[in-house]
């Protein structure tokens, strides 16, 4: 099973396709997800999926803008896919009666 | 600064250096922001291991076993100078250096063969003990370095893990059938000696199961 952050991770890195790679993807989760991400923990999260099986990653293309340097693209694996769909419907799952899920005001105090 | 983070990513895994310091230079970040990003980077790196039950077994092997191999290697040396002034028999040193040899050889495969990235840790809590345990000796009728006997089968084993990972579920079971079988015949039943069987039984474990993935993978 995915963590939360693995999840997002995945799912970014799957919408971005082809083009998906460190910046690309930390710059997809600071948008989609609302969140701050740290190349510490976008790299460390990488290299953990990759050892699972969810991620592969290659180098990739070298540009000016970056200063001649390397991208690690990143493609994500049919496990990884199952994997994010399996946390999917999990959160879907256990959701599913939730008020805030169900657009009931809640009665927490 | 630039010139700092590019230093501080020496301790970055080479695989994600050019990635990560490119990833910085696209996006356009500061110095400072990239130093920080660097840095917090060869952090994380270094802590990712100890989410794993390895590296804490073999910090705990290499700390307890160098502490109680001390002790071994110091009850030898005192038996082996007993021994050559005719106090004591051949038979019981001769075991004593026997079990010496394998409880060390053994925990240091453990210590090699799971310590991975953290290796160096292991290294670090085996030299402790070691080098407070020889600055302290007292005893001047022996060597200081008498109590590092363990040393050199420990070393020896934990390189033959690093490049081994484990060894054939027979050979395992020989071995530790071996060992418990010598400590029953030497008579040296404390709860020292239990501890430091462990390792060997351990290897028969961790031998099993590679067995029974490797048959898994074979069907």
């Amino acid at each position: 099973m995915l963590g939360e952050f693995e999840y997002i991770l995945v799912t970014v890195a799957a919408g971005l396709g082809e083009s998906a790679y460190g910046a690309a993807i930390r710059e997809g989760i600071e948008e989609s997800a609302g969140r701050s991400c740290s190349i510490g923990a976008l790299y460390t999260t990488i290299e953990r999926l990759e050892k699972k099986g969810m991620l592969k990653t290659w180098m990739g293309e070298a540009t000016a803008q970056r200063g001649g340097r390397a991208k690690r693209m990143v493609r994500v694996t049919a496990k990884g896919m199952h994997a994010a769909k399996e946390f999917y419907e999990a959160m879907m799952g256990v959701s599913r009666n939730a008020s805030w899920a169900r657009g009931k005001p809640s009665h927490a105090s | 600064m630039s010139s700092l983070a590019e230093m501080a990513a020496i301790f970055v895994a080479p695989k994600d250096r050019d990635a990560v310091l490119g990833d910085l230079a696209e996006t356009g970040a500061s110095g400072w922001s990239t130093l920080g990003s660097v840095l917090g980077l060869v952090v994380r790196q270094q802590m990712e291991p100890w989410r794993a039950w390895q590296p804490w077994v073999t910090s705990s092997v290499a700390l307890a076993g160098s502490l109680l191999l001390l002790a071994v290697s110091f009850g030898l040396s005192v038996n082996t100078r007993h021994l050559l002034r005719g106090e004591r028999g051949y038979g019981s040193v001769l075991f004593e250096a026997l079990l010496m040899l394998s409880w060390a050889w053994t925990s240091g495969f453990v210590v090699g063969s799971l310590s991975g990235k953290t290796r160096w840790v292991s290294g670090i809590l085996c030299a402790i003990p070691c080098l407070s345990c020889v600055l302290r000796f007292q005893d001047t009728s022996l060597s200081r370095l008498c109590v590092l006997l363990f040393l050199l089968p420990g070393l020896v084993g934990a390189v033959q893990g690093v490049r081994r990972a484990h060894l054939s579920h027979r050979t395992a079971l020989t071995l530790a059938i071996a060992i418990t079988a010598l400590m029953l015949a030497w008579g040296g039943m404390y709860m020292r000696n239990w501890f430091l069987l462990l390792p060997a039984w351990w290897l028969v474990a961790h031998a099993e199961r590679s067995k029974r993935s490797d048959e898994k993978e074979a069907a």
